[in-house]
This record gives C-alpha cells, sequence and structure tokens, in this order.
C-alpha cells in the first residue's frame, strides 16, 4: 500500500506541475508584450518539422512567406491582370511598355534581421537561387515563356531583368515578383561564384548547356537541402524557434515598415488534418486561417466563435465533372451534353460547397467572375445548361442510348452507370458526387461514386485513364493560359513544350480527357490547344478573342461540365487583432504566401485597443 | 556459455536474418504502393498559383532527390546503405538524413507510450489481484466492468473523448502538441510543466486504453494461480497472508511480463492515431505523412524502425523470462 500511495502522491505531484505551468506561461518564456501574440497556422503545409532549415525552398522549411521570407513583389489576385502586385522588397517597379524589361527599385530602408542592408545583390543572388528551383521567369530550359535573358544592377538599389525575346510572355512580370528574396550574405554559400556562368550556358544549346543544365538542376537539390545557421529575415518577423508542435516568430525590428507591424509576436500552431484547425478555429485560438473545407455544422461552430470573422472573396479556381472521351458513351457529346441538361448544380453545391463555392452559371473554363471580366460580351451566347429533364432526354435520345423500364441504357442494350471517381478526404468532392449520383439515379440513370485511396493515386489512375468520370480543378488564374491548359493542356493531349504545341492521341504522354484535336465553333474549325498555347504568348487585347472562342469550345463541347466556382474564404477572429483587408485582390497573394503576413507588414492588421 | 549467452546469440543471429527480410519486404511494398506523387506535388503547386512550367520545373528538382535506376539496383543500394545505417534521402526534407528524422519523431513517440503503458501496467496488475480477490464482491464486479468496458473502447474513440471532455468542453487540458513554444526550451519549471501538460491527455489515452487488459489478464492469472496446490498449502501451513499475496503475485504476474515486453516493442508503432488527434509529432504521425507525401526513404525507414523494435522486444522479452523464471531457466540448464 505503501507504494501504491507514492505512486498515486507522484502523479498528484506531476499533475499539479502541470496545471501550475498554465499560470507561469508569459514568465516562462516572454509572454506577448505591447503587440501582443499573433496566432495563425500556414494552410498550405501541415505539420511543423523542427528539424527543417529556415529554407523557402524546402518543402518542410521552417520560412513563412510574407511573415519571414519576403518576395519582389506580393502578386494579387486580380482578375485579368496577371502583373498586379503589392510591393515586397522592391518598393516600386517599371514595366517597360512592350513589356520587354523590368526595373525594380528596392526599398530604401529594407535590411536584413541581422542589420545588414538589403541590396541589389541580394536581389540578383536570389534571382540565380530561383534559376535552380524552376521558375517562370527564371528557367533555363530551352524556349521556355517569358524567361529572363539579362539581369543588370544598375546600382545599389535597383535592377533591371529583361525579357528573352524568343518566346515572350504576358506574365513575366508575375514571374520577375514573385521571387523570394534572400540574403547574398548567408545564401552565397549555396551556389558556386561561377553561378551565372553556368546559368548563361545552360541558356543555350548544344551539349555544353545541355551539361550547364544539368548542373543547375544538382545545385536546385544543394540548394532546396541548404541549412542557413539561423534565420537572416527580410520580413517583418524573424524565426526565434521552432518545436515539434508550434513555430514562434518575433518582430524584426530592422523590417523597413517595423513601425506599422501590429504583433510583437507571431506564433504557428501544427496540425494534421482540418479537424484540429476547426477546433482552433471554434476555440477562438487563430488570429487568422487560410480557407479549410467544413461541413456546415463545422462551419455555424466556427462562426459562433466570439470575434470570428469569415472574409469572402475572389478565389480563380472551379471545379468540374472530368470525362473520359474514350470510354463510351462520353465520346458522344451529347450524352455530355445530355448530363449537363441534368445536373442541378445549384443543389450540387449547396449540399457540397456551401460556403466554399457558387454554382457555376454555365461551363467557360473560367471562373465566373474572370469571365464578366474577360469576355462579357460573349457570355450571353452561351448555352447556360439550365436544369431541363427534357432537353437531356432528347440529348440522350440523339446519341443512341434508350430508356427501358425506366432506366438509360447505351446504344448496344447494355446498361448504362456512370461511375464517378473521387480521392478519400475530398469531402466537397465526394459529398457533390453523392448529390449527382441521386439526381442520376432519380432520371433513371444508374450511378455509383468510387473513393480512391488519396490524391497521389486518384491523379495516377485518373492520367492512366481507368475512370470514366471524375473531378477536375479547372479555371486556374488569373493569367489566360493558365486558365485554359487546365481543359485544354497536356491532360486533354496538347503538350506545350517551348511554345510549340504538340497534340497526343487519347490514352497516351498523360492525356486522358481524350477531345477530339479540332472542332467546330461558330462554324469555324479550331484547334483549342494550339489556341491555348497562344494565350502564353499575347497580350490582353489579343487574348479576348481567343478566350472568347475557348469558351465557346468548352461550352459546347463539354469536355467537363463546370460545377462550381470557389470561394476565397478566409478566418479571421477580431477579438485580438482588426483591420482585416475585405478587399478581393489582397485575399491570395502568389504561390503559398501567407495573406496575414502580407496584410501585417503593409500595416493592414491593427492591436485592438 | 550461459543460458542466457546461448539464448541471446541465438535470437540475435535470428533478428538479424529476421531484421534483413523485413528490410527487403518492406522495400517491395513501400516501392510498389500506387500513386503518383509526383503529379500530387505538381497539382498542388499550381492550385497555389504557380504557373505550369514553374511548377512542372520545381517538381522536377524536388523529385531529382528520388533513387533511379531499376528495381534491383535501388534495392541493391538500399541494403548496402542500410548496412551503413543510411536509410536513404527523404523527399520532404531534403538534406536531413532518414535515420536523424526519425529519431527526432521517436521521442515524442516513446516517451508518451512508455509512460502510459508502465502506468497502465502498474495499475492494471495491482488492480487485477484486488479484483481477483475480491471477485465474489462489489468491488471486483466494478473493476471487472471498468477493465472490460475500457478495454471495448478503441483507443482512438478514448482519446477523442478525453479532447471533447478536457480541451473543448472543459477546457483544462491541451490538446495540441507537445510543449508550448512560448516557453524557452531546457530545464525550467515552465518548460517542463508545459511537456507536462501537454502529455497527460496522450498519456491518460494509452494508460486507459491499456488499463483493462492489465487488469483481466492479471485477474484470470490471479484466479488461476490461487487453485494451485501450493497456496492451499501456504494456507494450511498458516502463513502470512502478506507472504501468501507475494506468492500469488509472483506466479500470476509472469505471463504478464511478456505481454508488457511485447507491448513495449510495439512502442514505436502502436501510436497512428493518438498521435495524429493530439497532434504530437512522432512516428506514427511520421508515417503518416510519408505515405500521404509518397516519401518512400522514410516511409521505408519507419516501417523498419518499428519493426526492428518489435523484434528487439520479442528478444528482451524471452531473455527477461529466463531471468524471472527459475524453471525456464533450470530447465535450459537440465537438457
Amino acid at each position: 500500500m505503501k507504494r501504491l500511495a507514492a505512486v498515486v502522491a507522484l502523479l498528484g505531484l506531476a499533475t499539479m506541475t502541470a496545471c501550475s505551468s498554465t499560470d507561469n506561461k508569459s514568465a516562462g518564456g516572454g509572454g506577448s508584450t505591447g503587440g501582443g501574440l499573433f496566432t495563425t497556422i500556414d494552410v498550405n503545409r501541415p505539420g511543423i518539422d523542427a528539424s527543417a532549415p529556415a529554407n523557402p525552398y524546402n518543402p518542410k522549411g521552417n520560412a513563412f512567406p510574407g511573415y519571414t521570407t519576403m518576395k519582389i513583389g506580393w502578386v494579387v489576385n486580380h482578375l485579368t491582370d496577371p502583373n498586379k502586385a503589392l510591393p515586397g522588397m522592391a518598393a516600386s517597379w517599371e514595366i517597360a511598355p512592350d513589356n520587354s524589361a523590368i526595373t525594380l527599385k528596392l526599398q530604401p530602408n529594407a535590411k536584413w534581421s541581422d542589420g545588414k542592408p538589403v541590396t541589389a545583390e541580394d536581389v540578383k543572388l536570389s534571382i540565380a537561387l530561383a534559376y535552380t528551383q524552376g521558375s517562370t521567369a527564371f528557367a533555363v530550359t530551352p524556349g521556355a515563356a517569358g524567361a529572363a535573358a539579362e539581369v543588370t544592377v544598375v546600382d545599389d538599389k535597383t535592377i533591371k531583368i529583361t525579357q528573352d525575346p524568343a518566346n515572350p510572355s504576358p506574365k513575366f512580370a508575375r514571374g520577375v515578383l514573385d521571387t523570394t528574396v534572400l540574403p547574398a550574405h548567408v545564401w552565397s554559400n549555396a551556389v558556386p561564384a561561377t553561378i551565372w556562368d553556368t546559368i548563361k550556358t545552360a541558356r543555350g544549346d548544344g551539349p555544353d548547356a545541355e551539361k550547364a543544365r544539368e548542373e543547375i538542376t544538382a545545385l536546385g537539390e544543394k540548394v532546396i537541402a541548404f541549412a542557413p545557421p539561423k534565420d537572416v529575415a527580410g520580413g517583418p518577423f524573424v524565426l526565434e524557434r521552432v518545436n515539434p508542435g508550434e513555430a514562434l516568430l518575433v518582430k524584426n525590428k530592422y523590417f523597413f515598415n517595423a513601425a506599422n507591424v501590429a504583433p510583437d509576436q507571431v506564433k504557428f500552431l501544427n496540425y494534421t488534418g482540418n479537424e484540429q484547425i476547426w477546433n482552433y478555429l471554434t476555440q477562438g485560438k487563430l488570429d487568422h486561417s487560410g480557407f479549410v473545407a467544413a461541413p456546415t455544422d463545422v462551419m455555424n461552430r466556427i462562426k459562433a466563435a466570439p470575434g470570428s470573422e469569415v472574409i469572402k472573396g475572389y478565389s480563380p479556381v472551379a471545379v468540374s465533372m472530368a470525362f473520359n472521351q474514350s470510354k463510351k458513351p462520353y465520346d458522344n457529346v451529347h450524352v455530355r451534353r445530355g448530363l449537363a441538361f441534368l445536373i442541378d448544380r445549384e443543389q450540387v453545391t449547396k449540399v457540397a460547397s456551401p460556403e466554399g463555392g457558387t454554382a457555376a452559371t454555365t461551363t467557360t473554363g473560367i471562373h465566373q467572375k474572370a469571365a464578366d471580366a474577360w469576355i462579357s460580351e460573349t457570355l450571353p451566347k452561351l448555352e447556360p445548361y439550365k436544369v431541363d429533364p427534357a432537353k437531356a432526354e432528347e440529348e440522350f435520345k440523339t446519341a443512341g442510348l434508350t430508356k427501358k423500364d425506366g432506366k438509360w441504357t447505351l446504344a448496344d442494350g447494355t446498361p448504362w452507370k456512370v461511375s464517378m471517381h473521387a480521392p478519400a478526404g475530398f469531402s466537397d468532392w465526394l459529398s457533390a458526387q453523392e448529390n449527382i449520383k441521386s439526381q442520376l439515379i432519380k432520371a433513371g440513370i444508374e450511378a455509383e461514386v468510387v473513393t480512391t485511396a488519396d490524391y497521389p493515386v486518384y491523379l495516377e489512375e485518373l492520367a492512366a485513364g481507368k475512370y470514366d468520370v471524375g473531378f477536375w480543378l479547372i479555371a486556374l488564374g488569373p493569367a489566360p493560359y493558365d486558365i485554359f491548359q487546365r481543359l485544354y493542356g497536356a491532360s486533354n493531349g496538347w503538350a506545350n513544350v517551348s511554345g510549340k504545341v504538340k497534340h497526343s492521341p487519347a490514352g497516351e504522354a498523360g492525356n486522358w480527357m481524350g477531345s477530339p484535336e479540332q472542332i467546330e465553333v461558330d462554324g469555324a474549325k479550331i484547334n483549342p490547344g494550339e489556341l491555348t498555347g497562344k494565350l502564353n504568348s499575347v497580350g490582353p487585347d489579343e487574348a479576348k478573342p481567343i478566350m472568347s472562342q475557348l469558351a465557346m469550345a468548352a461550352n459546347q463541347d463539354l469536355p467537363v461540365i463546370q460545377l462550381w466556382d470557389y470561394i476565397n474564404n478566409q478566418f479571421v477572429n477580431n477579438s485580438r487583432f482588426t483591420g482585416w483587408p475585405h478587399d478581393d485582390e489582397v485575399l491570395r497573394l502568389g504561390t503559398g504566401v501567407l495573406p496575414s503576413g502580407v496584410w501585417i507588414q503593409q500595416g493592414l492588421v491593427k492591436k485592438k485597443q | 556459455m550461459t543460458v542466457i549467452a546461448r539464448r541471446l546469440a541465438g535470437h540475435l543471429a535470428r533478428g538479424l536474418v529476421m531484421i534483413l527480410v523485413v528490410a527487403t519486404i518492406s522495400f517491395f511494398i513501400v516501392n510498389n504502393i500506387p500513386g503518383d506523387p509526383v503529379a500530387a506535388r505538381y497539382e498542388k503547386l499550381v492550385e497555389q498559383g504557380m504557373s505550369p512550367e514553374a511548377a512542372m520545373q520545381a517538381t522536377k528538382v524536388l523529385y531529382g532527390f528520388l533513387p533511379s535506376g531499376t528495381m534491383w539496383e535501388q534495392y541493391v543500394d538500399y541494403m548496402s546503405g542500410l548496412l551503413r545505417f543510411d536509410l536513404g534521402v527523404s523527399v520532404t526534407r531534403p538534406g536531413t538524413p532518414v535515420l536523424d528524422v526519425l529519431t527526432d519523431a521517436a521521442k515524442w513517440t516513446v516517451l508518451p507510450v512508455l509512460l502510459g503503458t508502465l502506468l497502465s501496467f502498474l495499475v492494471g496488475v495491482i488492480l487485477g489481484v484486488y479484483a481477483a480477490i475480491k471477485r465474489t464482491g462489489k468491488l471486483g464486479d466494478a473493476l471487472a466492468i471498468s477493465g472490460s468496458l475500457l478495454h471495448g473502447i478503441p483507443q482512438y474513440v478514448l482519446a477523442m473523448l478525453l479532447v471533447v471532455i478536457f480541451a473543448t468542453l472543459i477546457p483544462i487540458l491541451p490538446a495540441d502538441g507537445p510543449v508550448d513554444i512560448l516557453f524557452d526550451p531546457g530545464f525550467n519549471a515552465g518548460y517542463i510543466g508545459s511537456l507536462a501538460e501537454h502529455a497527460v491527455l496522450p498519456v491518460a489515452t494509452y494508460a486507459l486504453s491499456a488499463y483493462g487488459g492489465w487488469v483481466l489478464a492479471m485477474k484470470s492469472s490471479v484466479v488461476t494461480v490461487l487453485g494451485d496446490d501450493f497456496i492451499l498449502a501456504a494456507e494450511l501451513r498458516g502463513m502470512k497472508r502478506s507472504i501468501i499475496f507475494r506468492y500469488i503475485a509472483r506466479n500470476a504476474i509472469l505471463p504478464l511480463f511478456t505481454i508488457l515486453a511485447l507491448s513495449l516493442g510495439l512502442l514505436l508503432g502502436g501510436a497512428v492515431f493518438i498521435e495524429k488527434i493530439f497532434n504530437y509529432p512522432g512516428l506514427g504521425w511520421l508515417l503518416i505523412d510519408s505515405i500521404t507525401l509518397r516519401d518512400y526513404a522514410l516511409m521505408g525507414g519507419a516501417f523498419l524502425l518499428i519493426t526492428v523494435s518489435v523484434i528487439v522486444a520479442n528478444i528482451v522479452a524471452d531473455l527477461f523470462y529466463t531471468v524471472i523464471d527459475p524453471r525456464v531457466r533450470s530447465g535450459e540448464e537440465t537438457r
């Protein structure tokens, strides 16, 4: 009994210690003062890894774009202009009227967190690092669209980048601005001093160029693995420490706009799944979180948390029901059209993504908001595919399908079953498919939903042409080429290599959609893949008619049925901080950028008084 | 050669062969898991707003880390690396040896699971003896019922219940990772207190879920021993109850030690759901992460570590049995 009593006493002591730690939190480790502690998560990267370096190129790297790492500019979520950006490490820039060059003026007071000034040499080295990682503007691939030709340091705070005239792209400036800036005095160890010679050689032709490109790729692996001895940040915060559960950032007193940065500290919480994010949000723990899909009841609990607010805005992504046209009866456009007339997209969206989506008004391949901005005059000409069972029946009959005993069968009399696939964990897709299934069954079409183990398996099987019907993200803007290559790109047979578009037949080279190479639109034969390829090199005025043609092609040929356009939901909490932007353009900012970091550094976010 | 040394040598030889076999099997399983991680990475980057060309190049650079060559060449490379304790390069954590990643994660698994297992063993065994002795009374019934109930609830359900009760409804304990970052790491009250505070719910989950098994097993073992002749003889001789209690406990606990050693072997692999629920960055969580991201080297390393720990636990259990049970020892010696 004495031993048992001792064990009980020890357990009691441990519990007391544990409970007392809550009271001593701020005393133990420099709790927040003044501006306070800002708590958030990185929705793009689950799982904080304490052993990962402060390296923005490392997949698990403890670098937080917007908070610790800076880009030259923060490209915004504009409907039509891919080159629009907020100032980042560059205070301003000038794009040549013919888009042939961009001249960057760096922030005059920019300093690294170790007090050293930010110079044009830092930007030049950062560009060299970007070459090793693959970037739109800084690519050594021969003939790459929108690639830079020359990088010239004009003075300590000015740098000019010219575009290679061989294959110019309208989004060249975006590619430049969306580049991470790193301190040369830390990162110069990651690449050899001869890096620019290698880049120059790699951009040429012949065996030497090929060898140089291999060297660059090998350097890329070295750069990804590079571990700076400590974080030297250019952003408003610098990494203080990371443990396996959280990361702590403290204010960078040398940041050029430090006076307008509200929080003193930022805490990044770890999570392993959406459920934890929901818990954080319902408990009011997070000051900001990017969008995570949540069922209606969870969303209601999140909204009910004190201070909670959901900011809604434009997200250039749409989800579609994509067909494998190598499989019967989906090779017949009338079948696809029939399905489009049958499926109630409003109902699907209401069930699957009530907060995160708006039912697509029709299929264009573009998000409705961007379509309004780009091709408003074409939209009225398009078939809206409003729910119309009679039209659906007519289309099915035209396709040769027959209805027996209330069930639709294929032309050869065999039963027709619409088999839809989605990866496990994609709850909105699965809910949507279940809803479509019940709608189809009601209309006399057999249907099933098949769940695939996970996303990598789904993509592999989709690309291998194993599915009849799957869900596919489309309309990934803002650049017109990026939007339409989801419909008329590699997944549909058109590979764009160095500005040359080549078509592969269905079932080859990743062509799982299997659309015909040419279709007739408005009385003219068009090649949608070639037209899409053109979008990568033309300006907005030339892009508009091409986009109209492609939207019409998508609308009449229906390689996919556009189901809903996503809405950008940002979760914020007004209990500790206020001033959240409600502007569509700044709710999504470049690849992997944490928008709240940018809002804070721009001085938008204020400590609640 | 002593009995223990002889047994140890035999076990080590068999263990080594088993590890090689398991390493081979896990290599081929891991490398044949369906799924295209390159496409998944590309899609993720494009969804985040990266242009298709840049995403293609970035993916190419990242997956340049993947081993190349035929499956056989990769296998030979893997096995020769294994002999040098080199488990390959992680795609998701380039630059960090897989062994380091696993070691970092292992400590967040071993400590809570060990603590939970030992706690449940201690409490379960003691209460199991009481449940057996008082098996006709209300206390015995209550202990047996509590054991059956807790034994029947899946570990992850118990974990979620604890989270709902203690982290959401009555939010007095954290369920969001191993320690609060605001405390300076080191040997200070705040940091250690935070570690302990964050460990309460995971440890309680491990302890409660295992407790039922120990109570029931110990009760059953004690009841068997109670019917043995030597207990009757001890009672007839008028021995003190405490001495008889010791006789019972020593004999009844033997099979439980074997189970304990085997449970400890499963320490590294038995925490997948719990670590996900409590956001604990241990081996279980790492395994899920590596499968999701198709980080083959990490996946293979995690499988191997879990297997090795089970094999080692088996060896330890057997040797331990030799030490604590004189019958096994004398049986070997008389051979």
